[in-house]
């Protein structure tokens, strides 16, 4: 009992705690809660039970404040006088603050995270890729190995000679009046890597095909109901052509375009188009070669 | 002031409360006997405590006392009234019956 009561003639931080909530309670209640809480205090001697029974009331005073106002507080206190509106407001006034300066500083700190997300974002962007390149897989036809058997002597005297290629320009189809149609069509070059250095130097240039002249036009080829459906898309077709571009196999689709009818209008017009291709070339001369092309179904917007 | 409202929103915490006063209505009891039998925290007790008394469901005075001859301060005790015990039944009545009011 004596440690008791040393504990309650001894202030603490429990205690300062409740004085300090007990003072932010409204005035009716305020010098009641104090010694209720108080009192309460002392049946608690463990330090942290102490200290969680305060903090408690430090969130029992802001519920209070919350669920009592002035003319709602259940019993006054016969020796706390009211100290008029203004004490009231002024308390009141405090806990908006407080709520609003807390609202203000998550509002801030997303602000801040946005700032910061916008600026970094804008600093990492890469740029975007042609868009030549999104829709072209191109198989570069097995490549030729040519065995040189060479003197020594007639090394110093040996020149390489390479044909320059002469490249025609594809041949875009005409633009049906209700679609926009065309074919992913810019040849690439592959260049092959150098030989071992037993062999002569020799850089054997090749060129892929493509849809070459007289390729049917996508358009004539545009299902209808995807032109009432609004589909639109880019189909990857994969073919396999001869030295006269002529298909030597059944056209495959390598990526499709989301729509299965779009699809099958890009394997239809890949069919039709047999004869029509452009061979791939090595040194300028046509060889067998299986490539891929993107077949864009658009429509007019 | 004008009639007293008697409605109290009910929570678990506040059934727990009501509870506690039910084993004996006529014993009073103080915050920190309330919280030993329900182990409701000090930022939930005290505000329900006070909302049960405004709506008039409890009663509080100090206890009889000399702080000085008991070496600790008075406390303050709750004790529910008719009102109370009367609405405190209507609302486990309900909560049996699977309508909590």
């Amino acid at each position: 009992m004596s440690q008791r009561n040393e504990r309650s003639r001894r202030p603490d931080l429990a205690h300062w705690l409740i004085h300090q909530a007990a003072h932010r309670a409204p005035d009716p209640l305020s010098l009641r809660l104090e010694e209720e809480w108080f009192a309460d205090l002392e049946s608690r001697s463990a330090t942290f039970s102490r200290l969680g029974f305060a903090l408690g009331c430090c969130w029992a005073t802001l519920v209070i404040v919350n669920d009592f106002p002035r003319s709602r507080v259940p019993v006054p206190s016969p020796v706390a006088p009211a100290n008029g509106i203004v004490t009231l407001v002024e308390r009141n006034f405090g806990y908006f603050s407080l709520r609003s300066a807390t609202l203000f500083l998550i509002a801030g700190l997303h602000a801040a995270l946005f700032f910061g997300l916008i600026t970094t974002l804008s600093h990492t962007r890469s740029p975007a890729a042609p868009p030549n390149l999104q829709n072209r897989e191109v198989t570069p036809p097995p490549r030729e190995r040519v065995a040189f058997s060479l003197d020594a002597s007639e090394l110093n005297h040996w020149r390489i000679t390479v044909p320059k290629t002469v490249v025609d320009p594809p041949v875009q189809p005409a633009i049906a009046s209700d679609v926009i149609a065309d074919v992913a069509d810019k040849p690439a070059e592959v260049v092959s890597p150098p030989p071992p250095r037993e062999t002569p130097t020799h850089v054997v240039r090749q060129l892929a095909g493509g849809p070459g002249a007289g390729f049917p036009e996508t358009a004539n080829f545009y299902p209808s109901p995807s032109i009432h459906l609004g589909e639109e898309g880019i189909s990857t077709v994969r073919v396999c052509v001869d030295r006269l571009g002529r298909l030597t196999s059944e056209p495959t689709t390598v990526k499709g375009s989301g729509s299965a009818r779009l699809d099958q209008a890009a394997l239809k017009l890949a069919r039709a188009g047999s004869g029509h291709y452009r061979a791939s070339t090595e040194d300028g001369q046509p060889v067998n070669s299986c490539y891929a092309f993107g077949v864009r179904f658009q429509l007019r917007k | 002031m004008g009639k007293k409202e008697t409605r109290v929103r009910m929570s678990l915490q506040t059934l727990r409360v009501l509870e506690a006063f039910l084993e004996n209505p006529t014993e009073q009891l103080a915050g920190a006997e309330v919280h030993q039998r329900c182990g409701i925290a000090s930022g939930t007790l005290y505000p329900i405590l006070l909302r049960l008394e405004s709506a008039g469901w409890f009663v509080s005075q100090w206890e009889s006392v000399d702080p000085s001859s008991v070496g600790r301060p008075r406390r303050r005790l709750y004790r529910l009234t008719s009102t109370g015990l009367r609405h405190a039944g209507e609302v486990f009545a309900s909560f049996n019956r699977g309508v909590l009011a």
